[in-house]
């Protein structure tokens, strides 16, 4: 054995040893790396495209192990691009970023804030650009800050930020209340929402054709819970409806409008100063 | 009747030699020990000067739309860096540190004692892992301060702005800062780069018992690294580039035998962004790196048992 050992050149027993292990531990890996990407502790591959628009030492740094380094450091180069309002490279270096990081909300709700928001504003004021161009672009960004958001939910079904992010797009620019219901309501649902997610709701599926009577019911329920949901909004909401739906005298709410006037207070005999104050 | 002249000294030296253990452990830790006075005495230690200052600058900077965006960055920039360090840092020292004992001839004074090769070896990596283990200790210590400062500072400002909010919207926002802020869980990501540097310390002290320079080792070794670690992840992007060609097929299946998988090691990604960890996947993963330990430095022993220096 010993003269074996010493007869075979070493280099051969160190590949030999080598390969037997590399095989013995192939099954192993194989079913720990499933079971981590399971538990989504491993990232996934980025996608081809994501890999090709790369630039070199981005490519480098992702493949050797730093990925997170990498992302952060386009994180920043996309903040530059908002100062200098390029929303195109934006978009493009967000795109590397949430395919480097898909399971991290930040990014999708920024790059759904980024595009939906600001460079939705940018077309609203840029003066630069005829009409009809701001508009066309307008919309582009609009649409595809919702299609953004969108592959985010893909890959965080549960996310409250994106889905608030999106919500402000439809509320804000797009000016859909019904899908601005929508989203709330799928909000309220969710571990972690704001408590005004569900009065937003209502109040959207309130101003949406043909909801009227389903918002009137919910915001009823609300109503109902107690005094601490006894907020100006919902009773001028209410109120609304009941102008809409013409609700009769005694099943409406007792509460005052919030936006009327409150009845004068009897005139003293006295005059009475700035102030309040009554002279006799 | 004769007398007995000798003396103590002629008889200790006439008696049978004190028989010497095959493997001691006390020899191991003085060769570890050994290596990690060598290591402080090269100021290994003053990259965490850098550590810190990164950490700094990111903290100031003022990009993040959200405190929750800003603490996410913090974290992954800081985790991010300590775990470039950790491998870095275990491929430097291990190539260093048998081309220097040769260079300085220490190798000569420590084997021609009763010293086993292979508890050099040993002792040689345990005094590297000594040092990285330190060294991430100390980058966690100062990360989590960070963290906790910045978390602390954004809570306080959502203190202050608590009368402008409706109760419900305050409460959320501070969960969300807490959610993204320090969590003790960190620590398995710190654990993970350990864990990781350990392999790739084991790689390299296999590379440095054949190489003939430090240089050999360090470039050989980060580009081991490299394609451990792009392996998996670029599997697909060659096979499709390739049109799944048969060569290509091999190619990477003999990297995959040959190659650790390194790709594995980066599951304190997923703990940083917030992903809960199951304690069997550490101690398989312990289990792996000890595996690892264990296959590649009885490989280095091949190389290193009967070497002439």
């Amino acid at each position: 054995m010993k003269t074996l050992f010493q007869k075979v050149p070493r280099f051969v027993l160190i590949l030999v040893a080598l390969t037997a292990f590399g095989l013995a531990r192939g099954p192993f890996e194989d079913r720990l790396a499933g079971d981590l990407a399971d538990a989504n502790l491993l990232l996934p591959p980025p996608a081809q495209d994501a890999m090709q628009q790369m630039g070199q030492s981005a490519l480098m740094g992702t493949l050797g192990g730093l990925r997170t380094l990498v992302s952060s450091f386009l994180t920043l180069k996309a903040f530059d691009h908002f100062s200098y309002k390029q929303w195109e490279e934006l978009r493009q270096t967000y795109a590397i970023v949430c395919n480097l990081e898909p399971r991290d909300e930040n990014h999708w709700r920024d790059v759904v804030w980024h595009i939906g928001i600001n460079a939705t504003a940018d077309m609203q004021n840029n003066t630069s650009l005829p009409e009809f161009e701001r508009n066309r672009r307008f919309n582009q960004y609009a649409l595809q800050a919702v299609e953004l958001a969108e592959q985010g939910l893909e890959h965080l079904p549960d996310s409250v930020i994106i889905r608030m992010q999106l919500a402000e797009v439809y509320r804000e620019k797009l000016r859909d209340n019904g899908e601005t219901a929508r989203v709330y309501g799928e909000v309220m649902n969710l571990p972690g929402a704001p408590p005004f997610a569900r009065r937003f709701h209502g109040y959207f599926l309130a101003r949406t054709p043909g909801k009227e009577q389903e918002a009137y019911g919910y915001l009823m329920g609300l109503y109902r819970e107690g005094e601490h949901q006894h907020l100006p909004t919902l009773i001028k909401e209410i109120k609304n409806l009941e102008e809409k739906l013409a609700v009769p005298g005694p099943q409406r709410i007792p509460d005052r409008d919030p936006d009327r006037p409150a009845s004068r207070p009897p005139r003293s005999s006295g005059s009475t100063l700035p102030g309040g104050i009554v002279v006799p | 009747m004769s007398e007995d002249t000798t003396t103590d000294s002629e008889r200790s030296l006439r008696a049978p030699a004190r028989e010497v253990p095959s493997f001691s452990p006390g020899r191991i830790w003085t060769i570890a020990i050994s290596t990690l006075t060598q290591l402080i005495r090269m100021k290994t230690f003053y990259f965490l000067l850098a550590f810190a200052l990164l950490l700094l600058a990111v903290g100031n900077f003022n990009f993040a739309s959200s405190p929750a965006q800003a603490l996410s960055t913090l974290k992954k920039v800081s985790f991010g860096a300590m775990d470039l360090f950790a491998w870095l840092f275990a491929i430097v020292a291990t190539a260093l540190l048998i081309p220097r004992d040769i260079e300085d001839r220490t190798l000569y004074t420590i084997l021609s004692k009763p010293v086993r090769r292979v508890e050099y070896l040993i002792g040689k990596l345990c005094g590297v892992l000594i040092v990285v283990a330190i060294s991430l200790v100390v980058m966690f210590v100062v990360c989590s301060a960070m963290i906790t400062w910045q978390e602390l500072g954004y809570i306080a400002e959502e203190y202050e702005a608590r009368e402008m909010r409706d109760p419900g919207e305050f409460r959320a926002r501070v969960e969300l800062i807490e959610k993204a802020g320090f969590r003790a869980e960190l620590a398995l990501a710190a654990y993970a780069s350990f864990l990781k540097a350990a392999v790739v310390a084991a790689v390299t002290i296999l590379l440095s018992t054949f190489a003939s320079s430090s240089l050999f080792t360090i470039i050989i070794s980060v580009l081991v690294f490299l394609i451990g670690h792009a392996h998996s992840m670029a599997t697909n992007f060659w096979l499709n580039e390739s049109d799944n060609s048969l060569v290509v097929q091999m190619l990477l299946k003999v990297l995959k035998i040959i190659i650790p998988n390194f790709q594995l090691f980066s599951f304190s990604d997923g703990i940083v962004q917030g992903e809960p960890i199951s304690s069997l996947i550490i101690w398989q993963m312990t289990g792996l790196t000890g595996a690892y330990l264990f296959v590649f430095l009885l490989i280095s022993l091949l190389a290193f048992v009967d070497k002439e220096f």
